[in-house]
């Protein structure tokens, strides 16, 4: 069988600060079958001017990354925020006759990983072994804008030694949000708190998630407050033996 | 009071509401029972997400038609005898009310919860009148007899407040002498708010559905006080914001439904009363006269711009009820009686950005509203173009943000930029990293390290680690 | 019949509402058929006794008590009830179905325990509502009942106050099995039709559903604030 192609998007995020989280998707990738590549003028996704107001602004990077995935088959991100981000470009270019139709060839080639090994691989299993009790954290844009709600569980069910433990007012966010985190520091800090609070209870001492940004914020917290959880992106989960 | 409750800046009102611990306990766990009743509804039906497509289709159809169903229900409202305002601003409102009011030579009106009435701050112009104004929804009741504190919630107006504190004011200004146990506190409301019934001249009501085809208005209680306010005084006055209207019966009755799932969890509130016009010939009770004074105050600015969909909003509240922001600052740190995230897309679009501002910022566009909202208004989004708004019409956003989103597009959008940019960025950080986290942070990671740790970066990125395995691959 | 309303502002009004719309005043709008309509679906088919069962099932939820009866033994139960739930004096509609039931009588039959009756009447203006204020008990027969929600329907007229079902302490619906529907889609169906025949629709329809209750101290749910304390809904076999 033709092995699948995929081209990796793997965030500015993990680029620069958690770039074992994107070894960990290159391998996990690979060792499924895939034949990944990294396309190296990737930048951002535009989400943080997005996500500010700057639309204009935001669109340069968005044009950026569409010339920079065009030829892609697949495109797969260790991010579920990110994912979103490049689903919605269509939304963003609506009524651009030149740049509608190509955003949306990007937004329907693209897959976060979790939901590209469940719904596109098939696979729902990936041989991984890890021993621990864990709670995952459901980030809000892969949730509820993408969609994506099972696919997580299902590979971290099938996670050797793993025990999943619930996460108590799992849909509440962490009080990320981007700008927001240092715009609405008060208000944020009172989130994740109650998030740090939530994972403590649950009694577990891994805490999983798929997306960087949540996964800074509450680790972040989780550091400075000294409490003894490890933070996991899913990715080095998934690809722990 | 009007819509704008307090004078603190926003930064103030923030930090009083997350000093509120009482506040703080009372929300959380109403929005875990709200939230919960809310989903066990919608999941009894099974189908609730073709309701929702339902509820958007009615809105939007009322909406985008809403000169025409407006005439059509004045013309209803007139044929049964009942009289029609329309009021351009909250001023001809409260004038034409106060005029009426004079003519029936009204002592004594009594209210049920509206949220427009607040809005339009109809009870202070109707004391100035000289008139004696009663609020008798039970939590209305609560803040008006406590020197008019402000609701915090559009659904649970007094849900900032303990059973200790209700028990205090009502000992304080009404001679009250029993427990806070919160039947004796109902006991004593009913009673003290009888006697005001019977004694009514004027009813005042809000709206939730006004139905064009019969010229009726429709109420949505649990407490049974629209009623009394219905069935005792001798005039009626309902007050509406233009957008609470619906065609027929038919689809009033699919938006009740939808309205009382997702406020409270419930299949019906206690009491939906549809009143039409005045009482009848030979009837006894209901009104004699009966008018209906409809609103703008600042809605018609919404129709045709991209905001259009906020006035689908038919005041559920469950955006507020599964809110994480207002879970934590509360309903007062708005400084608007709308509250939450349909407060926050509302009240700046009603009062102005100088005025408001940072509510669209106060979000971290979780989109927990966009999924709950019946009508499915994508409130998340409307936040977003509130922020649009401010930085690209307005010019409002601050001169160091517009620099750095500047840099971030000359640097995003160009690889080469991005490649220097982000290979300076552990040299830059260098300095304030230790043990691979900075945790005193320069410029905006000042705030972030104000309570968590930074990463470092890594010398190496990503890219630089992935060329490296290539070449070693020999690939 | 009385005369028509007066209309205050309202084309300048409308024309700023068109005009912001981008367009001109609409006279004629065809409401369209919706895409979606699963308020049918509920209770599509359900049986008369399954939504009888369905009502009652309800009922434990909006804490309202519920009795089932023969139409033969509803003129002793009505006074038996009335007595067991400790009503010194009743207020009960002027409508024809009190005598097609047998419950003319009540005024009688409940004389001898000093249980004071009186029946709604037009004539006597404020001794309708000066008793109801005061009674124990109201008493109504349902004009059409929803067996999903636990909800008596009341049209008004003139021997239907509006006041029986609201000012007393208890208030008891009288509901024929044939009035029961699923949900409100059925009832609202049938006031649409008559608006659409040109018939009038009532001054007041009231839903109500159970007792009055309020939550707004501390989300702990009171029951009987404004309006009844407590519901008692009495089904009975059709005559």
């Amino acid at each position: 069988m033709r092995p699948m192609k995929v081209s990796l998007f793997v965030t500015c995020l993990i680029d620069i600060f958690q770039t074992d989280v994107g070894m960990d998707t290159l391998e996990l990738l690979e060792n499924l079958g895939c034949e990944v590549d990294f396309p190296e003028k990737q930048t951002c996704c535009g989400q943080p001017a997005y996500n500010s107001g700057y639309v204009d602004k935001a669109k340069e990077s968005m044009k950026h990354m569409i010339n920079v995935f065009e030829h892609s088959d697949y495109v797969v991100t260790p991010s579920g925020s990110c994912g979103t981000m490049f689903r919605e470009y269509p939304h963003v270019f609506k009524g651009d006759p030149v740049w509608e139709p190509r955003a949306q060839m990007l937004a329907d080639k693209t897959f976060e990983l979790t939901q590209f090994i469940v719904d596109v691989l098939g696979v729902e299993d990936v041989g991984a072994k890890l021993n621990g009790k864990a709670t995952y954290h459901t980030s809000c844009h892969m949730t509820r804008l993408l969609g994506v709600k099972e696919a997580p569980m299902k590979l971290l069910n099938n996670v050797e030694g793993l025990e999943m433990k619930p996460l108590p007012h799992n849909y509440n966010c962490c009080g990320f949000g981007g700008a927001f985190s240092v715009k609405m520091t008060e208000i944020s800090e009172q989130m994740v708190d109650e998030k740090v609070q939530g994972v403590e209870d649950s009694g577990a001492d891994i805490l999983i998630g798929a997306d960087c940004g949540c996964l800074m914020n509450i680790g972040g917290r989780i550091d400075r407050k000294g409490k003894p959880i490890k933070v996991m992106h899913i990715a080095s989960v998934l690809n722990s033996r | 009071m009007a819509m704008k409750i307090g004078d603190k800046p926003f930064k103030e009102r923030v930090s009083d509401g997350i000093g509120n611990s009482f506040m703080r306990g009372a929300v959380s766990s109403a929005q875990g029972r709200l939230r919960s009743g809310r989903l066990n509804a919608a999941e009894e039906l099974g189908n609730w997400e073709e309701w929702r497509k339902l509820g958007e289709e009615i809105r939007a159809h009322t909406i985008e038609n809403l000169d025409y169903y407006l005439e059509l229900l004045s013309e209803n409202v007139t044929k049964r005898g009942g009289h029609v305002f329309f009021a351009e601003t909250a001023e001809e409102a409260n004038e034409y009310i106060t005029n009426v009011v004079k003519k029936k030579n009204g002592k004594k009106v009594v209210k049920s919860k509206s949220m427009v009435t607040e809005e339009i701050n109809l009870n202070e112009a109707l004391e100035k009148a000289g008139c004696e104004v009663i609020e008798s929804d039970l939590g209305e009741w609560i803040l008006q007899v406590d020197d008019h504190d402000p609701p915090s919630h559009i659904v649970a107006p007094a849900l900032h407040k303990n059973k200790e504190q209700i028990r205090d004011v009502f000992r304080d200004k009404l001679g009250y002498d029993k427990t806070e146990k919160p039947e004796e506190l109902a006991l004593f409301a009913r009673e003290k708010l009888r006697e005001e019934f019977l004694q009514a001249d004027i009813g005042v009501t809000g709206c939730n559905f006004a139905i064009a085809e019969s010229g009726t208005v429709s109420l949505v209680t649990n407490e049974g006080n629209a009623r009394m306010v219905t069935t005792i005084p001798k005039t009626q006055i309902t007050v509406m914001g233009m957008e609470r209207i619906v065609p027929t019966w038919e689809e009033m009755e699919v938006l009740v439904s939808m309205l009382t799932r997702a406020a409270v969890g419930q299949k019906l509130t206690s009491y939906i009363t549809a009143l039409t016009g005045p009482k009848q010939e030979g009837e006894v009770d209901g009104p004699e006269d009966f008018h209906l004074v409809i609103v703008d105050n600042g809605r018609s600015k919404i129709l045709g711009t991209a905001f259009q969909s906020i006035l689908h909003c038919i005041r559920c509240a469950a955006c507020i009820n599964v809110c994480p922001v207002y879970r934590h600052v509360g309903g007062h740190s708005y400084g608007s009686i709308y509250p939450g995230p349909v407060g926050a897309v509302l009240t700046p679009l009603l009062g102005g950005y100088e005025d408001y501002k940072e509510l669209p910022y106060a979000s971290t566009l979780c989109a927990a509203c966009t999924e709950a909202c019946p009508v499915k208004i994508p409130l998340h989004e409307h936040l977003l173009r509130h922020r649009q708004e401010i930085v690209e019409k307005e010019g409002k956003a601050p001169i160091f943000e517009n620099l750095s989103m500047k840099a971030f597009s000359m640097g995003t959008a160009s690889p080469s930029m991005y490649n220097i940019g982000s290979k300076l960025a552990p040299k830059a950080l260098g300095a304030f990293a230790k043990d691979d986290k900075i945790s005193d942070g320069p410029g905006p990671l000042k705030n972030w390290t104000e309570i968590r740790e930074f990463p470092a970066p890594k010398k190496d990125r990503f890219r630089d680690l992935y060329k490296k395995r290539k070449k070693e691959r020999g690939k | 019949m009385m005369g028509a309303g007066q209309v205050y502002n309202r084309n300048s009004f409308l024309d700023n509402l068109a005009k912001n719309l981008g367009r001109d005043r609409r006279r004629q709008v065809e409401k369209p058929a919706w895409n979606h309509n699963p308020q049918w679906d509920v209770l599509k088919d359900a049986s008369p006794d399954e939504l009888v069962e369905v009502l009652k099932q309800q009922c434990l939820r909006i804490h309202t008590d519920v009795h089932e009866t023969v139409s033969a033994e509803l003129p002793s139960l009505i006074p038996h009830l009335i007595k067991e739930y400790g009503g010194k004096s009743v207020v009960t509609w002027d409508d024809p179905r009190f005598d097609e039931y047998g419950l003319s009588g009540l005024t009688g039959e409940l004389s001898g325990d000093e249980i004071a009756v009186h029946v709604w009447d037009c004539e006597v203006v404020e001794e309708n509502l000066a008793f109801s204020a005061t009674a124990d008990v109201g008493i109504t027969f349902s004009d059409a009942t929803l067996a999903e929600s636990g909800t008596v329907v009341l049209f008004s007229d003139k021997g239907k106050g509006r006041a029986v079902s609201l000012l007393p302490v208890i208030y008891f619906a009288i509901i024929p099995k044939s009035t029961i529907v699923p949900r409100m889609t059925q009832v609202a169906k049938q006031v649409h039709d008559k608006v659409e025949k040109g018939e009038p629709v009532p001054s007041c329809v009231n839903f109500i559903s159970g007792p009055s209750n309020s939550a707004d101290i501390e989300m702990n749910l009171i029951v009987g604030v404004h309006g009844p304390v407590q519901a008692v809904y009495i089904i009975v076999d059709d005559k």
